[in-house]
């Protein structure tokens, strides 16, 4: 395969900001360079410098379409197992962790590790119920959607936040060196750089 | 129509009492629930492998204080049951 075909076939992959679109919008002030994310809203969420925010209408860059597993595991740690879990159990219980772990062919402490996982991640709670024999059993269940939906998209936006960050951080690093170095190039390895301060 | 194992032990509960170790039969959940005994037993297996029945030797079943501390949480959402050493298996 050519690598223009290559090309090709990774752009149709792309997707791009469509503001006719009410899955979410962006919106920026129009005297900084403030810039925010809103989800389910017909009017500007916020003002800044005492202005209702605008509507972001001249994106043009393109970026990959994230995967469900892939934001999970990258903004809450949750890997294959722990979406499997949460999936696996919904309208059905109680189940013994080893079912789970049977179902799923899991082994039963990846199992109990995941439900733990969940639970610090605020999409479980854990409740513990005295045995007969006595000591007590760990009991997982689930939040109610509400809650579990608050807690996932702050959650996200925490992590989107430090990637904002980390991606203005760079920014201003590249435009500091370029205002300090005005007659030099810009390193070929300055994302490298970057990485190690 | 299936029965959810919830049910089971809602119904289990009622007919029976983990503190006076009253028991139940499978004939008397099944009338209850209008289902086939098969099932009922099915559900208890999954019951005691939650630690939330006993079943007798001689078949007679009830719920455990762990079944009445799950039913008295009053969450209708799903819930996983992490037992010590739970292997699955049945106490029967």
């Amino acid at each position: 395969m050519s690598d223009e075909g290559t090309e090709q076939s990774s752009q149709d992959d792309e997707v791009q900001y469509d503001p006719d679109s009410s899955r979410y919008d962006l919106y920026e002030c129009p005297d900084c360079d403030n810039v925010v994310l809103a989800l389910g809203r017909d009017e500007p969420p916020m003002s800044c410098h005492d202005r209702p925010m605008e509507r972001v209408t001249d994106v043009e860059m393109q970026v990959k379409p994230p995967d469900v597993k892939q934001v999970l595991l990258q903004a809450f740690g949750l890997p294959k197992a722990g979406l499997d879990i949460c999936l696996c159990v919904i309208g059905e219980g109680p189940l013994s962790a080893s079912e789970v772990a049977d179902e799923l062919g899991y082994d039963r402490s990846t199992v109990t590790r995941y439900l733990n996982t969940l639970v610090e991640l605020g999409l479980l709670r854990r409740s513990e119920l005295n045995r007969e024999a006595g000591g007590v059993v760990n009991v997982y269940h689930s939040v109610d959607l509400e809650r579990m939906r608050r807690e996932t998209l702050i959650g996200f936006y925490v992590w989107a936040g430090e990637a904002a960050a980390l991606i203005e951080d760079a920014n201003l690093t590249k435009q500091d060196y370029l205002e300090e170095n005005p007659d030099r190039e810009l390193p070929s390895v300055f994302w490298e750089e970057f990485e190690d301060d | 129509m299936p029965v959810p194992r919830r049910t089971v032990l809602e119904e289990l509960a009622a007919e029976s009492d983990a503190a006076a170790r009253e028991t139940t039969t499978v004939a008397a959940l099944a009338a209850a629930l209008e289902i086939d005994e098969r099932a009922v037993e099915a559900h208890l297996q999954g019951l005691v492998a939650c630690e939330l029945a006993r079943v007798d030797p001689d078949g007679h079943a009830r719920v455990t204080i762990t079944g009445e501390e799950l039913l008295e949480l009053g969450t209708d959402e799903m819930v996983i049951v992490d037992a010590p050493g739970g292997s699955g298996g049945s106490n029967r």
